[in-house]
């Protein structure tokens, strides 16, 4: 069976450890720890180390959904998770502060796994803003990193039918970076 | 508002109190900080050149991994965290009825199981503490 490692990132409260509980068939590992500074985050736990799930993409292909701390002075975790992953889900909550700069914070953070397989970004929460911010991710991203190409979505971490069209998404471009990898005259379409 | 619990003098000075006898019922303490469960160091004693904020955070980590491998593992409550390298090891205790944990880092010096016993009666003189009024 193969398998793909995802990694799931994004700030305190943006949903990831709701995202792999929505999209996992395992009972998710969680570990979760009561969140002593309600001021700064107003949510009853948070992740201090890791949630774990799984799901399968068929028969014979099978992923496994790793999520990261939200909260940077946990960052030693992210390193670790990184080394594994092929690719990132990032989760950002539009409805925070400088929700833009922050998701292009993450990506910069992660960018050696957009280079390995793939970034792909959901915005959470996105009802509760305008509209307009969706295009202002996608400018501020092309403005930041013009060559990187990264789709951005709004999602609901809640449900199973949106985290999987972020989730099959990055996956189909993890296996596309692959088979390139493998098999370099897959992009041989320009002249030589 | 409630007051963030590494930030509560309540908690500070109890912790103080109780971490203050550690290094007499175990001298190869390098190193001891209460934290909170999601990472917070409330006080600390000893070795000022490390960075106790980080301590406090990979502890953290470190007791809800083993927390989650006791349960996954239908071990029941996890008592304890040992980590043991070859310049010395970390003890991890929950104090009891608090949200919060002990963990100190001891020399090669001493064994584990002495420096295992001086945290937990560490953890338990600090829930007694906080217990008096």
């Amino acid at each position: 069976m193969s398998e793909h490692v995802i990694l799931f990132a994004g700030p305190m409260g943006a949903g990831k450890t709701t995202a792999i509980r929505a999209l996992s068939e395992i009972e998710v590992v969680s570990t979760e720890a009561t969140n002593s500074d309600r001021a700064s985050a107003d949510k009853a736990t948070t992740t201090v180390a890791l949630d774990y799930g799984e799901i399968s993409v068929n028969a014979a292909e099978k992923v496994r959904l790793y999520g990261i701390p939200g909260q940077r002075r946990f960052d030693f975790m992210w390193s670790i998770l990184a080394e594994r992953a092929e690719g990132l889900v990032l989760l950002v909550n539009a409805d925070a502060q400088n929700p833009v700069e922050t998701a292009i914070e993450f990506v910069k953070e992660f960018f050696a796994l957009y280079e390995r397989g793939g970034i792909v970004i959901g915005l959470t929460r996105a009802d509760l803003v305008p509209q307009t911010l969706i295009e202002e991710y996608a400018n501020a991203l092309a403005d930041e990193m013009p060559d990187v190409l990264i789709p951005v979505f709004t999602v609901d971490a809640r449900s199973n039918a949106d985290m999987n069209v972020l989730l099959m998404t990055l996956v189909a471009n993890v296996e596309l970076r692959q088979a390139v990898t493998a098999n370099p005259r897959l992009t041989s379409g320009r002249a030589r | 508002m409630t007051i963030a619990t590494h930030l509560d003098p309540t908690y500070i000075s109890r912790g103080e109190l109780a971490l203050s006898g550690l290094k007499d019922l175990a001298p190869s303490l390098g190193y001891a900080t209460i934290l909170t469960e999601d990472g917070f160091s409330v006080v600390s004693v000893e070795g000022n050149e490390l960075d106790s904020n980080r301590f406090a955070s990979m502890a953290s980590s470190t007791q809800a991994l083993a927390d989650a491998v006791a349960r996954e593992l239908q071990l029941g409550d996890n008592e304890f965290v040992i980590v043991a390298a070859e310049q010395g090891h970390v003890v991890q205790v929950r104090v009891d009825g608090h949200p919060l944990v002990l963990a100190a880092l001891f020399t090669d010096k001493q064994t584990i199981g002495k420096s295992l016993a001086a945290a937990r009666r560490t953890a338990r003189r600090l829930t007694v503490f906080l217990t008096v009024e």
